[in-house]
């Protein structure tokens, strides 16, 4: 029963206070600087809670104990110690990656750990006493008033009393929240709980708060509280009257408020009842002139900031909704893209969901965003609001801010973020870890000056150091900050930024300095960075960057291929990883091996000497193992007790949990797992693993898919997605949260045609309308192009090839992936403009630039691609050599599928040599079939069944007249495939054949009908543009 | 070298070394100086005019009028006249000093009126033989405006109230001085009751500071009477009845909230109508913080606009131009200590050492008690490892007022010469103490840190100063030598970059940041050639760059290029008569490349000046001769091994 609060506090408090002092030594000027002890552990109190926890007898039974109804969530060790324990061992790169687009996407792998690594625990500074307290302690008099019976005069029955108990406690356990509601906010939820006697309550409490108008008033209200206290002697006491026990929750917090009060000078006493009179005041009458903001909302537009509720979270959640809605508004009267031309973005706005996430009216929206925000908002005063919060609760406060950015990416609301910081570092402007926000907050909205200036400053000012997890002995001493953990960041957002070449300098001075001073764990990290640096950036114009950079770091010689050197950092990295024991980054490392294993061929690493016989093949099992392994990491983290929560947390959740249904920051309507009913429970649940490794686990869900795609495993790599969109989506970030929806969205136009695919892009676009850079733009731009192709509106593909070419080459820097995809979409294009040459020397260029940049994977697709526009421009001698070359591309990837259709490719290439080789090219035909069939999507069985229906035609042995049903039955899927698809050129040819086979059957009614859909066809074709086409008043 | 370079630069980073050049070279040629310095003046002046009807395009009518001294002496009677009044102390004090500072004619006084004359009177013989003839004939086409000085309205001159509202502002009851005059209602009053509201708001907010201090150590108390002056004044503004001072003083609270276009807005109508006040000035340099707001201001050709203007230049780090304004206004206010001090710290920025103590010197004589800018005078001390003049200074200070940041620092400075790092570094506390934005105390206190090698605790001090002022490139360039001293030259080069920018004529910021680039870590040799070739267009006092340049072109195999800079350097050794190692090895190069390139007089000639050395040098300058010699002669294998001596 007696609970361990004080005692945990003093805990919490002490070792703190330890890294304090050995702050101070170095940095000799600081001990007159920021953080005063914590009042709480002055003598007095110590020795007070000793004596309680230790000697007090136990109480006689017949004496009524205060309920205490909740349990306790568990707290087996100071938080404090926990969090900063586990943030040592953490690893969490938060990868992005999946689409074989974005395969080896990794970029803001550390920044999660980063945070935590330079992360900050300063300690928790004194228990301040405010008006909130005041009121708490109010109706903790009305709980238990002294000297009165079971039920005291305002309530009717001991349940209700009960209630206000629960509340109460509920209360207390909050008090150290970020932000402590206002006198209004407080009265609203007291009329919740309250029932029948919330008026009174309310009324009780301001009465009694507005009665306080003189130091003295305070004096003998704290003098009253006393009384209620029941004394450790008083251990007999009259039956059933109320004392509270000095042991239990209420009890510590009412003595925790009164040591603060007498502990408070003649001056903080005059504060405290200027903060009372403003906290009345704001909640009886509007803001007076006096209180109302300092600036002037006409000239600075940032300025205005609403604090009227106090609650920082729901501040931001509500700038970002208007933030959201203002960009909805913006975005609806700029349609699309500016340039576009007139006809696209009229198609487009007709097709389209909504304009939702184009980035580049960023500018507009802010401005407009501002505008708004300032109409919308009445100042309010801002000043004391924060500024009695606990520094521990600040760096609890922004800590949740970084996950959120990591979290959201760029849709995180900067602006309004921005200036609760600005706000956060006035108040408070020893809290270094300020700046770092800010530079996270530049880092994902693409401010290159302000997230370096941001950066450096944190850096400099807290020597990597402010309270951070590391522990000082292991590194005998202090003296030197920990600038390589600045390096490491610096690095990263180089890399962030598209600049490798900075990066790969940053990162080996990085090493060196880890070195120099033996800070294996940064190391660790920093060699993961280098791998994902070397394996995203393209390859080719690494080996200059890698002749600058020393060979110290790598310590392997020149003689070794980029890609081996790759190979070899891997290992290491993970190796010693895997020794220094930090599992998300053996896990996350595991990851990075994965998809090395996927997209290189093993060679062997030593260029003399006896060779070890290699396959030159990519080995699938290597690939699922290092999956298994890197996915095993959560079983880890089961079985440990990891709970890490900060102190008040839970009930803090509670209570406003109580008050708003859903509290979900992005996806209101999606976050149904923590709405209403149990949150006590989901919120347990969650918590059990930390957030970092499950998104972790779920990256690797996502590598699975993209694997699977690659094997040509279609509905595996669909059930991975939907795994991943299930079970991790409250976990992961948008940004892969939008990758495995675009994968879904694919899947489905591949599979089910258009009609359901657009369906479902409209829900996923609504549901990402906030992520300006989401990476459903490129989908829905894929799926349109697809289609525009199908239908052969040639004119439309090409602009969206163009829309493509430019998502692709951003400000952010070239993306590669999307690149080879423009191209290789625009290659197509001019291939069904009948347009041969060009797009012949388009698909050479990209061969080159593939093979350039070692992008393997995409090379069989290319050469597939020639080898279909020299089938289409009739040369077949010169097509067989590439598809032969894209087979043997896809045997040794093992990509199954894109074998499959390479091979019916060859086989069209040799039925378009005569009539001779139709044998042969039935027999390529049949030997594909098994997968093309399982795995392949329409247009791929329609265009095998079609192939097939030809050699059958062509072959002279087989008389299709005897037996139509060969073809017949496949042709007539293939005309069902290709009408969903309204691939109308190849539909017209199944009708086409299909009517020349009923001919010759004798079928003539079923033969008319045929050819009068092959018109149909013919006419769409020839009429790309319909009005009345549904799919255009579909969406 | 690196070594001992990052050993040696302090303060003004490389002073040490500066200045052993520094003495070497003007102690031998100190005439040369002094009568090269008013011809610069003159050139400087001219240009500074010609740039300044650039700057300022659009002006108010005015009417062609000399500025006479008599006039000067008018305006500024009255105005301390009335600033006094208004209780407006600081800016009473500085007109009264330029009152003062300006030249009378000794034979119509009696000697007392001239006493700071005749103090003055050797610097004036000293660095100003030239340019008396200027003063009373202000330069054509600056023509001033004529601003009438305002007569009092006497409405509440003699109102009792307001007499009694000033004892009590003087006994410093602010609040009491308000309330006496709640319900007057002239201008006079009206200031006065704001102004005592003002400053009763900011002495709360110091207090409050203190004791708010927070455990996020808060320290931004808000000064809470801003509002209710703002909106009374802003009410007194729109009905078009506020005076002069009044916008002074509701340019200050819009300055305070942040508002700061129109606290520039107000603030210029302010000095326009009424340009005696020197705070609202002050003010208004303050909120210039680029040249662009500067040149957009529109303000009157008063001729305490030039004192604004050279002031702004100042802190706009153009220094010439400023120097400049200064000397000009010098012929007006001969004897004003604040144009002299500026002078002074306009040299200082020029690096003018010598000049800056004989004017500081002059000053301390005038004005023995003066701690204004006297840290700057004990930074020349400092870097001329003056130490019993540092030392008398730190007294002197001390004994004047020993509660002064100046004067703290000056103590800090004193020790720091001393090599008593931990005691310089507590007074720099104390200062800092004192004043928490005391810009040049944290740089030095970095500089200190710097020397105890405790570079975290230097980062972080050089930060704070960078904070407060971005433009600080000392603070910058600190930040760099410390990364750099922690081996991370890379990360270094960004605070190299950003002093770069600030300061991109500073020899020594750019050899700095070739240095980092030449570390063995990087070796980015090319980018070093082109940094070192920057400071070597810079005015490179120690000569490092070219020496530099020369060794990495070698380095690099680009003997040519390595050829032209040895023979640059070589041309500027006998320039200044140095010796030394360098010498020993830029003639060695010749002669070896002149040799190469079969220009063999050339090589001769370099090679018997080797021989003027003892060493090594001396034997292969002979086989040298001896090789060219055979090759002069004709045979055709000239090396020097066939042929040993």
């Amino acid at each position: 029963m007696g609970n361990n609060l004080g005692v945990v506090q003093i805990e919490k408090n002490h070792m703190p206070v330890k890294i304090e002092q050995n702050l101070d030594g170095p940095l000799g000027f600081r001990s007159a600087t920021p953080y005063p002890l914590p009042s709480i552990i002055t003598k007095p109190i110590a020795s007070l809670f000793h004596t309680t926890a230790g000697r007090h007898p136990p109480l006689p039974h017949h004496r009524r104990r205060l309920p205490l109804p909740l349990p306790h969530h568990r707290r087996s060790s100071p938080p404090s110690s926990h969090h900063r324990r586990s943030s040592t061992l953490s690893a969490p790169p938060p990868e992005r990656e999946g689409s074989s687009l974005e395969l080896h996407r990794f970029h803001h792998i550390f920044l999660i750990s980063l945070t935590e690594m330079a992360g900050i625990l300063k300690p928790q500074s004194g228990f301040v006493i405010t008006p909130h307290k005041v009121s708490i302690c109010i109706l903790l008099q009305v709980y238990a008033p002294s000297g009165q019976y079971s039920v005291p005069f305002p309530f009717a029955s001991i349940a209700q009393h009960n209630r206000l108990g629960l509340f109460l406690i509920a209360l207390t356990k909050s008090c150290d929240d970020i932000l402590e509601p206002t006198l209004d906010e407080f009265l609203k939820l007291l009329k919740e709980f309250g029932g029948l006697l919330d008026n009174w309550l309310s009324d009780h409490v301001t009465s009694r708060l507005s009665s306080l108008s003189s130091p003295d008033d305070l004096f003998t209200f704290f003098s009253e509280l006393r009384g209620i206290l029941a004394g450790p002697e008083t251990s007999i006491v009259d039956d059933d009257q109320i004392n509270l026990d000095p042991n239990s929750n209420l009890g510590m917090y009412l003595r925790r408020c009164l040591l603060a009060f007498n502990i408070l000078s003649f001056e903080g006493m005059c504060h405290l009842l200027t903060n009372i009179k403003t906290y009345c005041k704001e909640a009886f009458s509007c803001p007076p002139y006096e209180m109302s903001h300092l600036d002037d909302p006409t000239n600075d537009l940032e300025a205005p900031v609403e604090y009227e509720n106090m609650d920082l979270e729901n501040f931001v959640l509500q700038n970002f909704t208007e933030e959201l809605e203002s960009r909805k508004r913006s975005t609806e009267r700029v349609p699309f893209h500016n340039h576009s031309s007139k006809a696209l973005s009229s198609l487009i706005e007709d097709i389209m969901v909504s304009p939702g996430q184009k980035h580049n009216h960023r500018s507009a929206e802010s401005s407009q965003y501002m505008i708004s925000a300032t109409s919308a908002l009445p100042s309010a005063e801002p000043s004391d609001v924060i500024l009695q919060r606990t520094n521990w609760q600040i760096q609890g406060y922004l800590s949740e801010q970084a996950e959120m950015i990591e979290k959201l990416g760029s849709s995180f609301p900067m602006s309004a973020f921005e200036s609760v910081l600005k706000l956060l570092q006035k108040v408070a402007p020893e809290l270094h870890r300020v700046h770092f926000l800010r530079y996270l907050n530049s880092l994902y909205h693409d401010d290159y000056p302000a997230a370096l200036e941001n950066l450096h400053r944190y850096f400099d000012y807290s020597a990597g150091m402010e309270g951070s997890d590391f522990v000082p002995t292991s590194f005998g001493c202090t003296s030197f900050g920990r600038y390589e953990i600045a390096l490491l960041s610096l690095g990263m957002a180089h890399f962030h930024f598209g600049h490798p070449k900075l990066a790969l300098e940053v990162l080996t001075e990085a090493v060196r300095v880890c070195q120099q001073h033996s800070d294996d764990t940064c190391l660790a990290y920093t060699l993961t960075a280098i791998c994902n640096l070397l394996s995203e950036v393209g390859i080719s114009n690494m080996t200059g960057i890698m002749g600058t950079s020393d060979s110290q770091m790598t310590s392997i010689g020149t003689s070794l291929s980029v890609q081996q050197q790759l190979f070899v950092l891997l290992r290491r990295s993970l190796k010693r990883a895997d020794s220094l024991k930090l599992k998300r980054l053996v896990a996350s490392n595991h990851l990075a091996m994965a998809k090395f294993d996927l997209t290189h061929v093993q060679r062997p690493l030593l260029s003399f000497g006896p060779k070890a016989s290699i396959l030159l093949r990519t080995c699938p099992t290597n690939v699922c193992k290092k999956l298994r392994l890197s996915s095993q990491l959560i079983h880890q983290f089961d079985n440990e007790s990891s709970v890490m929560t900060i102190d008040g947390a839970l009930s803090t959740s509670w209570l406003k949990n109580q008050r708003k249904p859903t509290t979900s920051l992005v996806f209101p309507p999606e976050s149904g797992s923590e709405s209403n009913c149990d949150t006590f429970y989901s919120w347990l649940q969650s918590s059990s693993v930390p957030g970092s490794v499950l998104q972790l686990v779920g990256s690797s869900y996502l590598v699975r898919v993209t694997s699977w795609e690659l094997y040509g495993s279609a509905s595996l790599a669909r059930s991975n997605a939907l795994l991943f969109a299930t079970c991790f989506a409250d976990s992961s970030s948008s940004a892969d949260l939008a990758l495995a929806y675009g994968k879904l969205i694919q899947h489905l136009a591949v599979y089910k045609g258009y009609k359901e695919a657009f369906v479902a892009l409209k829900i996923a676009e609504a549901k990402f309308l906030s992520i300006s850079k989401s990476g459903i733009l490129p989908v829905k731009l894929q799926l349109l192009h697809e289609r525009a192709l199908h239908r052969g509106h040639l004119k439309l593909a090409q602009q969206i090839c163009d829309e493509l070419g430019v998502l692709a080459s951003s400000v952010a820097g070239v993306d590669m992936e999307l690149k080879t995809e423009a191209s290789l979409r625009c290659a197509r294009t001019l291939l069904a403009a009948n347009q041969f040459s060009q797009a012949a020397s388009v698909a050479h260029s990209l061969f080159c630039k593939c093979y350039k940049y070692n992008l393997h994977v995409e090379n069989a697709t290319v050469l597939l691609l020639l080898a279909e526009i020299h089938k289409r421009s009739g040369n077949a001698v010169l097509g067989i050599p590439y598809a032969l070359a894209s087979l043997s591309f896809c045997q040794s990837f093992n990509l199954d599928l894109l074998r499959a259709s390479a091979t019916l490719t060859l086989a069209e290439l040799w039925l378009l040599l005569g009539s001779r080789h139709a044998k042969r090219a039935l027999n390529l035909i049949h030997g594909a079939f098994p997968v093309i069939l399982g795995q392949g999507g329409l247009e791929l069985k329609s265009r095998a069944y079609i192939a097939e229906a030809k050699c059958y035609l062509s072959d002279l042995s087989i008389s299709v007249s005897e037996d139509p049903d060969i073809v017949l039955d496949s042709l007539r899927q293939a005309c069902e495939g290709l009408d969903a698809l309204e691939y109308h050129e190849l539909a017209a040819e199944a009708c086409y054949l299909m009517a020349i086979v009923l001919d010759k059957s004798g079928q003539i009614e079923q033969r008319d009908e045929a050819a009068s859909r092959f018109k149909e066809h013919i006419i769409a074709l020839e009429n790309p543009v319909k009005p009345e086409d549904p799919l255009l008043n579909l969406l | 070298m690196v070594k001992m370079k990052k050993m040696m630069s302090r303060r003004d980073m490389t002073y040490c070394v500066a200045q052993l050049t520094f003495l070497s070279l003007y102690s031998t040629s100190h005439s040369t100086f002094k009568l090269a310095t008013p011809d610069r003046h003159h050139t400087r002046r001219r240009f500074h005019f010609k740039k300044k009807f650039e700057y300022v395009n659009t002006r108010i009518p005015k009417i062609p009028m000399g500025v006479t001294k008599e006039n000067c002496r008018n305006e500024l009677r009255t105005a301390i006249r009335q600033l006094t009044d208004r209780c407006l102390y600081s800016a009473s004090k500085w007109a009264a000093e330029q009152l003062v500072g300006i030249e009378q004619d000794p034979a119509k006084y009696p000697p007392s009126h001239t006493r700071l004359q005749r103090d003055c009177s050797s610097i004036s013989r000293r660095f100003r033989s030239t340019g008396d003839e200027i003063t009373s004939t202000p330069l054509a086409g600056t023509s001033y405006v004529s601003t009438p000085v305002p007569e009092e309205d006497n409405e509440d001159v003699d109102s009792d109230f307001y007499l009694l509202a000033k004892t009590y502002f003087n006994c410093r009851e602010y609040r009491r001085a308000a309330h006496v005059l709640s319900d007057q209602t002239g201008k006079k009053a009206l200031f006065l009751r704001c102004y005592a509201l003002y400053l009763a708001g900011e002495k709360r907010k110091e207090e409050e500071t203190i004791e708010l201090e927070g455990p996020l150590g808060k320290s931004d108390a808000v000064n809470s009477e801003l509002v209710s002056i703002e909106r009374d004044l802003s009410a007194v503004r729109k009905s078009g009845t506020i005076d002069p001072f009044g916008l002074y003083l509701y340019g200050l609270v819009l300055k305070q909230k942040g508002n700061e276009n129109l606290a520039r807005t107000v603030l210029v109508e302010s000095v326009n109508t009424y340009p005696w006040n020197w705070s609202a000035w002050s003010e208004l340099q303050s909120l210039c913080t680029t040249v662009e707001t500067l040149n957009s201001l529109k303000l009157n050709n008063h001729w305490m606009k030039d004192f604004f203007l050279a002031s702004a230049y100042h802190e706009l780090r153009m220094h010439n131009e400023s120097l400049a304004n200064y000397e000009y206004l010098q012929a007006t206010f001969g004897y004003s200590n604040y144009v002299k001090a500026q002078i002074a710290k306009a040299q200082y920025s020029l690096r003018e050492f010598e000049q800056v103590e004989a004017i500081f010197e002059e000053l301390l004589r005038i004005d023995p008690y003066r701690v204004d800018d006297m840290d700057m005078y004990s930074n020349v001390l400092y870097a001329k490892e003056c130490f019993s003049g540092l030392s008398y200074l730190a007294h002197r200070v001390f004994m004047t007022d020993k509660y002064r940041p100046e004067s703290c620092c000056i103590i800090g400075n004193y020790y720091s010469l001393k090599g008593l790092h931990e005691k310089s570094v507590m007074y720099f506390r104390r200062a800092l103490k004192l004043n928490k934005n005391y810009l040049s105390a944290w740089t030095l206190m970095g500089h200190e840190y710097v020397e105890m090698k405790n570079t975290p605790a230097a980062v972080d001090a050089y930060r704070r100063a960078v904070d407060i002022n971005p433009c600080d490139y000392r603070a910058w360039y600190g930040l760099g030598q410390a990364y750099e001293m922690m081996g991370m030259p890379y990360y270094a080069l960004h605070y190299f970059k950003k002093s770069v920018n600030l300061q991109p004529s500073d020899s020594r910021l750019w050899i700095a940041m070739a240095q980092c680039y030449e570390t063995e870590q990087l070796r980015m040799l090319e980018e070093a050639i082109k940094c070192y070739r920057r400071a070597a267009h810079c005015n490179d006092r120690e000569a490092i760059a070219l020496h530099r340049l020369a060794k990495l072109h070698s380095e690099l195999g680009q003997s040519k290029e390595a050829a032209f800079y040895y023979k640059k350097d070589l041309e500027r050794m006998e320039d200044e008569e140095r010796e030394g190692p360098n010498m020993v090895e830029a003639l060695l190069f010749l002669a070896n490349h002149c040799r190469a390139q079969k220009k063999f007089e050339e090589a001769e000639a370099y090679c018997t000046r080797l021989l003027d050395y003892n060493g090594p040098e001396k034997e292969t300058a002979k086989s040298l001769l001896q090789a060219i010699k055979f090759a002069q002669s004709g045979f055709p294998s000239s090396d020097v091994e066939h042929f040993p001596s």
